[in-house]
């Protein structure tokens, strides 16, 4: 089995819930395009009913067939994206990262700002910001999709679609033209892709 | 005088996990520290508030506290919601992003 990459996104419950899902599924989606192996799943964990309360999608790519398929978390993620940026002062979002990984956050606030709420930063590699809220004032309140539903909103047309741009830039998981083809909102993913600020640690 | 035991199958009995534990004795929940889903910080401005405690009777997760001659947030398990805030007949609650603070909120290495 070849390496898996293993993404995380972290939001708050039920306001936030579709926005995560988006970035994990455009992800996953745009990968599977470029002829990948992948996985894209909520956590049910976290009680994710809850509003506010912090919640995780995960994604695995894979350039092999992804054996690890009862594994429900992701144990080792690789690139971390935060819907919610306050919880990087709250929660240890950088746990089980083993080096070389990428923070993604969506604020207007610069990455150097961000890095004093980190205690240990050892495992980053790189830490980005983007404002997604700025970018795409749109963000999708919608509870259906997590439940195996049809997404009745479309999926990538709010901020997600800003975050997996920001993503496909920071850590090179996907390419901005397969993601553009996946997500609702392409001009989104560009902006997002384009405009964020990038920080090497 | 006859007492009678009433036995009940451990079975029928409500399960465990639908249970929250015991206070524990300073009042709080250990094992619910719930700081980290603020977003907006309440902070109160001492010199409006009248004591009236509107917030301390709406809060909805008892993180409203009297503290001596004037109110305080348990930062530890306030989440949040905005509803002190909202309530307050003198609008002495402002809400803060909770960014702009350097600390006051437990990191938790796992959630609960």
């Amino acid at each position: 089995m070849g390496k898996v990459q293993e993404i995380t996104v972290w939001a708050s419950g039920v306001v936030q819930d579709k926005e995560a899902r988006d970035v994990a599924q455009c992800l996953a989606a745009a990968a599977a395009k470029e002829g990948k192996f992948i996985q894209a799943f909520d956590n049910y964990v976290d009680l994710p009913d809850r509003v506010n309360v912090p919640v995780r999608k995960y994604a695995r790519i894979s350039d092999s067939e992804i054996e690890e398929k009862y594994l429900y978390e992701n144990h080792n993620p690789e690139i971390v994206i935060l819907v919610e940026p306050t919880l990087v002062k709250g929660v240890d979002v950088l746990q089980g990262m083993k080096g070389d990984g990428c923070l993604i956050l969506n604020t207007g606030r610069s990455p150097e700002e961000i890095l004093k709420f980190i205690p240990d930063k050892t495992p980053l590699k790189k830490i980005a910001c983007v404002d997604a809220m700025k970018i795409c004032p749109k963000a999708v309140i919608d509870f259906s999709g997590s439940e195996g539903a049809v997404e009745a909103a479309g999926v990538g047309v709010g901020i997600g679609a800003v975050l997996a741009g920001a993503a496909a830039k920071v850590s090179g998981c996907v390419t901005i033209d397969s993601l553009m083809s996946e997500v609702g909102n392409p001009e989104a993913a560009k902006r997002g892709f384009d405009e964020v600020t990038i920080k090497e640690l | 005088m006859k007492s009678y035991e009433v036995k009940i199958a451990k079975e029928k009995l409500l399960p465990e996990a639908g249970i929250v534990k015991a206070p524990s004795p300073n009042g709080e929940q250990e094992s619910m520290i719930t700081g980290c889903w603020r977003v907006l910080r309440p902070v109160i401005d001492h010199e409006k508030c009248t004591m009236c405690r509107s917030c301390w009777i709406f809060c909805p997760d008892q993180a409203i506290e009297v503290k001596g001659e004037e109110m305080a947030v348990k930062l530890k398990y306030c989440k949040g919601c905005g509803i002190c805030a909202n309530v307050c007949p003198v609008g002495a609650i402002e809400r803060v992003p909770e960014l702009d603070f350097e600390g006051g909120v437990v990191r938790l290495e796992k959630l609960f």
